[in-house]
C-alpha cells in the first residue's frame, strides 16, 4: 500500500523557532516514510493548492530532512515557468538521489492572478486544460535537452561532456515557447514524477504517473498509481479507504485532515522497496527522451 | 562592520561548481562528479561556516552554454540552480549566509519574492539576492522573447521590481497588503509566504555600468565587482559612497566586495606551479570553445593555427558583432592565430583579479586593500575546487583571525549581522 499526504511546514506558524520546531515532527513523518510528501497546502476537503513556503525551495530543503520520501513541489500550475522549473527541479533530483516530484496545481487561482497581475482565473475551462498541458510538455522538452548519458567527465581527455548529446530543442506550444538547452543536466529520473489532483476542475489530458482524487475522479484519471483520497478524522473514512486499497482498487491512500501524522503512525503496512530513485521504488518506467537522436518522436 | 569583534575584512565564497579556471576540473585532486551530489554542497557550506565567512554566493544564467547551438564538450557545466543549493547548504549550517544571483528581467517579483521568503525561512533569515538583469543574447530565447530588453529598460524593471518584492516581504511581515502598480508591474496583493527574523533578503549587486552603478547606489547594500589593481578599488568604492550619499543613504550601508580568484601554495613557486598547470590543463580546444561560448560563434570548425576568421564571426555571431569585432580586434591586428588568442582568453576568466602566493602573502594583500578603503572585504573565487577553499579555510582565515581582523565566532543569526549593515 501506498502512502501519501501534503505538507506546508510555514502554515503551521509555530511561532519563535519553526524550523526547529517542524524537525521534530519531520522525524515523526521520517519513521513512517511516507511514498509521498505533497509541499501543498489542503483545505477542509483535501483539494491542494501551492503552499506557502514556495515548494522549490521547500523541496531542497525538506529532502535534508524526509530522507525518504518522494518530496513532490506542488507548483502554481498555470502561472510558473518551464524554465525556471525544470531547471530547478533537475537540481533537486541530483541532491535528493531521484526523489523528485511535481505536482502542478490550479486551484485557488485569484490568489496567483492577484499576486502575478493577471486573470487566468477568467479564461475558458478548454484554455485552461490546454495551457497546463503546454507547461507540462515545455517543461518536459527542456529536460530532454540533455541526454541521460550526456555527462563523460573523464579529466585524462578533457572530455566533460558529449556536446552531441546536448541540444537545442525549440519547443513551442500554443502558450510557451523556449528554445533550450537547459544549463542543467536531465534529472536522475530522467523526469521527477509526476502527480496530478484528479479532483481539480481543471485537468491535464496528459497521464501522470501518480493521482491522488475521491474514487471517482480516480475511475476517470489516466495515471499510472492511483491514491484514493481520506478524511483522517474519520475513522470510518478510512477503515473504507484501506479496505478498498486491500480489495486492490487503488493502489494506496492520500491522508488528510488534522489527524494525518498521528494516523500515518498507525498504518500497518510493508513500504515500497527501496530502489535507487522514486521510479524505480514506485516501478515506474524511465521516461523516454524524445528528443534523443534515434528515438521515437 | 564598525563592531570589532565582528571583524574588518568581509569574506564572501563566490562558488562556481569546480572553481574559477576553466580547466580545474581536470586537475589530480578534483572530482567533478561531486558537484552534482548533496554530500559536497553540505561539505562546502560546513567548510565556510567553520571559517566564519559572511556568506556563500552562487552566480547563474539562464541560458545554455552552447554557442550557436553547439554545446561546448570541454567545459565543465555544471550550473544548477542556486536557490537549490542554497536551500541544501542552509539545512546544515546555522550562520552562513546564503546569496543567490536571480535575474528580474526572466521572472515575476510574486515569484522571486516567494523564493526568497522560502529561503529566509528555512535558513532563519540568512538570504541575500544577488540582483542581476541577465545579459545574454541566447537568454530571451528561453523564454518565448526575441531580443533582450534594451540595459537601461533592463535596469528600470529592476528598480521596479525590487520595489514590487520589497511589497511582498512587507506585507508578510503585516505591514500593507503587498500591492504595487507603475509602467512595469499591477498587482493587486502579494501572495501569502512566511516571513523570518530577517524580513528580506539583503540586496547585493554585480553591475559595473552606469546603470548597474546608480542602481547599486539606490538599493544595494553590497557590491560584487571586479577590481584589478588597489587603485580601481578605490575609485570604485569612493565612486559608489559618494553616490549612496546622493541617494541619502549612510555609506557604510554599502560594502564593496570585488572579486578576487587565487591559487595557493606553501612557497611562491609552488603556487605558480599549480597556477601554470591549472592553465595548462585549459587545453586549446577548451579555450576555443571559452571563447565561442563568450562570443555566441562557434569556433571550433576553423583552423586554431590560422589567423581569427573576424569576417565570418561578426556575420553571425550571436553576441552584438561590434562588441566582438572591438574585443578580437587587438589580436587580429597583432596578426595572432585563433589558437593563441583564446589561450590567452581563458587564462584571466571574467576579468577578476588573480592572486597566486602564500597564505601569508594572501592574508596581506586582504588586509592591505581593507586598510586602503580599496574594499569591504573580498568575494573570493577559488581557483579551482574544494582543494583551493579548503587550504583558504586552513591556511588563510587563521592568520586573518591572528590578526584581529576576521571574526573568530559570528555575532549574530542573520546576513545583516554579518554584513555589519547599520540601517535596517
Amino acid at each position: 500500500m501506498k502512502l501519501s499526504l501534503s505538507l506546508d511546514i510555514a502554515a503551521w506558524g509555530e511561532g519563535g523557532e519553526p524550523i526547529a520546531a517542524f524537525r521534530e515532527r519531520a522525524a515523526l513523518i521520517d519513521r513512517a516514510a511516507p511514498d509521498f510528501v505533497i509541499l501543498a497546502r489542503e483545505d477542509e476537503a483535501g483539494s491542494l493548492t501551492p503552499p506557502m513556503l514556495e515548494a522549490l525551495v521547500d523541496s531542497a530543503w525538506i529532502t535534508g530532512v524526509l530522507k525518504r520520501s518522494c518530496v513532490v513541489a506542488g507548483l502554481p500550475g498555470l502561472h510558473a515557468l518551464p524554465f525556471h522549473v525544470s531547471r530547478a527541479l533537475s537540481a533537486v533530483d541530483f541532491l535528493s538521489g531521484g526523489r523528485s516530484g511535481w505536482m502542478p496545481l490550479t486551484g485557488d487561482l485569484s490568489r496567483f492572478d492577484t499576486a502575478y497581475g493577471t486573470n487566468l482565473a477568467g479564461v475558458d475551462a478548454a484554455e485552461m486544460n490546454a495551457r497546463l498541458d503546454d507547461f507540462i510538455r515545455a517543461t518536459w522538452a527542456l529536460w530532454d535537452s540533455w541526454d541521460d548519458d550526456a555527462l563523460v567527465l573523464n579529466k585524462e581527455s578533457g572530455e566533460y561532456l558529449d556536446s552531441t548529446k546536448v541540444r537545442r530543442v525549440g519547443y513551442e506550444g500554443p502558450f510557451f515557447k523556449t528554445m533550450g538547452p537547459l544549463n542543467a543536466a536531465r534529472p536522475p529520473q530522467g523526469y521527477p514524477v509526476l502527480l496530478r489532483d484528479a479532483d481539480a476542475v481543471t485537468a491535464s489530458t496528459i497521464a501522470a504517473d501518480v493521482a491522488i482524487g475521491s474514487s471517482e475522479a480516480l475511475a476517470a484519471a489516466d495515471a499510472a498509481i492511483k491514491l484514493l483520497k481520506v478524511d483522517t478524522s474519520s475513522d470510518q473514512a478510512l477503515d473504507g479507504a484501506l479496505a478498498a486499497v486491500a480489495a486492490g482498487t487503488f493502489d494506496g491512500v492520500h491522508l488528510y485532515g488534522p489527524r494525518t501524522i498521528e494516523v500515518l503512525g498507525t498504518l500497518d503496512r510493508s513500504p515500497t522497496q527501496a530502489g535507487e530513485s522514486a521510479r524505480q521504488a514506485l516501478g515506474l518506467a524511465h521516461p523516454v527522451n524524445t528528443y534523443a537522436e534515434g528515438a521515437a518522436k | 562592520m564598525t563592531n570589532k569583534a565582528n571583524g574588518k575584512v568581509h569574506l564572501w565564497a563566490f562558488l562556481q561548481g569546480i572553481g574559477f579556471f576553466p580547466g580545474g576540473w581536470r586537475m589530480k585532486n578534483a572530482a567533478p562528479e561531486r558537484v552534482f551530489t548533496r554530500e559536497y554542497y553540505e561539505h562546502l557550506a560546513r567548510t565556510l561556516e567553520a571559517a566564519c565567512f559572511d556568506a556563500i554566493v552562487f552566480g547563474d544564467q539562464l541560458q545554455g552554454r552552447d554557442a550557436a547551438g553547439r554545446v561546448p564538450g570541454r567545459l565543465a557545466a555544471p550550473t544548477l540552480d542556486p536557490f537549490t543549493l542554497l536551500a541544501v547548504m542552509g539545512g546544515v549550517t546555522e550562520r552562513v549566509g546564503l546569496v543567490a544571483t536571480v535575474s528580474t528581467t526572466y521572472s515575476e517579483p510574486a515569484e522571486v519574492a516567494a523564493k526568497f521568503a522560502a529561503l529566509n525561512y528555512v535558513s532563519n533569515g540568512r538570504a541575500g539576492w544577488n540582483i542581476v538583469t541577465s545579459a545574454h543574447p541566447n537568454t530571451p530565447w528561453n523564454f518565448g522573447e526575441e531580443e533582450l530588453l534594451e540595459k537601461s529598460l533592463r535596469y528600470n524593471r529592476a528598480a521596479s521590481f525590487v520595489k514590487a518584492a520589497q511589497h511582498s516581504w512587507n506585507a508578510a511581515a503585516g505591514e500593507g497588503q503587498g500591492g504595487f502598480k507603475d509602467k512595469w508591474f499591477d498587482v493587486a496583493g502579494s501572495l501569502p509566504m512566511p516571513t523570518s527574523p530577517q524580513k528580506r533578503p539583503v540586496l547585493v549587486q554585480a553591475g559595473q555600468s552606469e546603470d548597474g552603478r546608480e542602481f547599486a547606489a539606490d538599493c544595494a547594500e553590497a557590491i560584487f565587482c571586479p577590481a584589478p589593481t588597489i587603485e580601481a578599488g578605490q575609485a570604485y568604492r569612493n565612486d559608489l559612497r559618494a553616490r549612496a550619499v546622493q541617494h541619502g543613504r549612510n555609506p557604510d550601508d554599502l560594502i564593496i566586495m570585488p572579486g578576487l580568484a587565487f591559487v595557493l601554495g606553501d612557497t611562491e613557486a609552488e603556487a605558480q606551479e599549480k597556477h601554470r598547470e591549472v592553465l595548462e590543463l585549459a587545453d586549446v580546444s577548451l579555450c576555443i570553445e571559452y571563447l565561442s561560448e563568450s562570443i555566441g560563434y562557434d569556433l571550433t570548425v576553423h583552423d586554431p593555427d590560422a589567423p581569427i576568421p573576424l569576417e565570418a564571426i561578426t556575420a553571425s555571431c550571436e553576441f552584438p558583432a561590434g562588441m566582438v569585432a572591438a574585443m578580437l580586434k587587438p589580436s587580429v591586428e597583432a596578426g595572432r592565430t585563433l589558437g593563441e588568442h583564446c589561450r590567452d582568453y581563458a587564462t584571466k576568466p571574467r576579468g577578476h583579479a588573480i592572486f597566486v602566493g602564500t597564505p601569508e602573502q594572501m592574508a596581506d594583500r586582504i588586509e592591505t586593500w581593507v586598510d586602503a578603503g580599496a574594499c569591504d572585504g573580498f568575494t573570493l573565487q577559488p581557483g579551482f575546487m574544494p582543494q583551493e577553499l579548503e587550504l583558504f579555510c586552513a591556511k588563510v582565515v587563521p592568520i586573518l583571525q591572528d590578526r584581529g581582523v576576521l571574526r573568530s565566532a559570528y555575532q549574530g543569526p542573520l546576513l545583516r549581522d554579518h554584513l555589519g549593515l547599520v540601517s535596517a
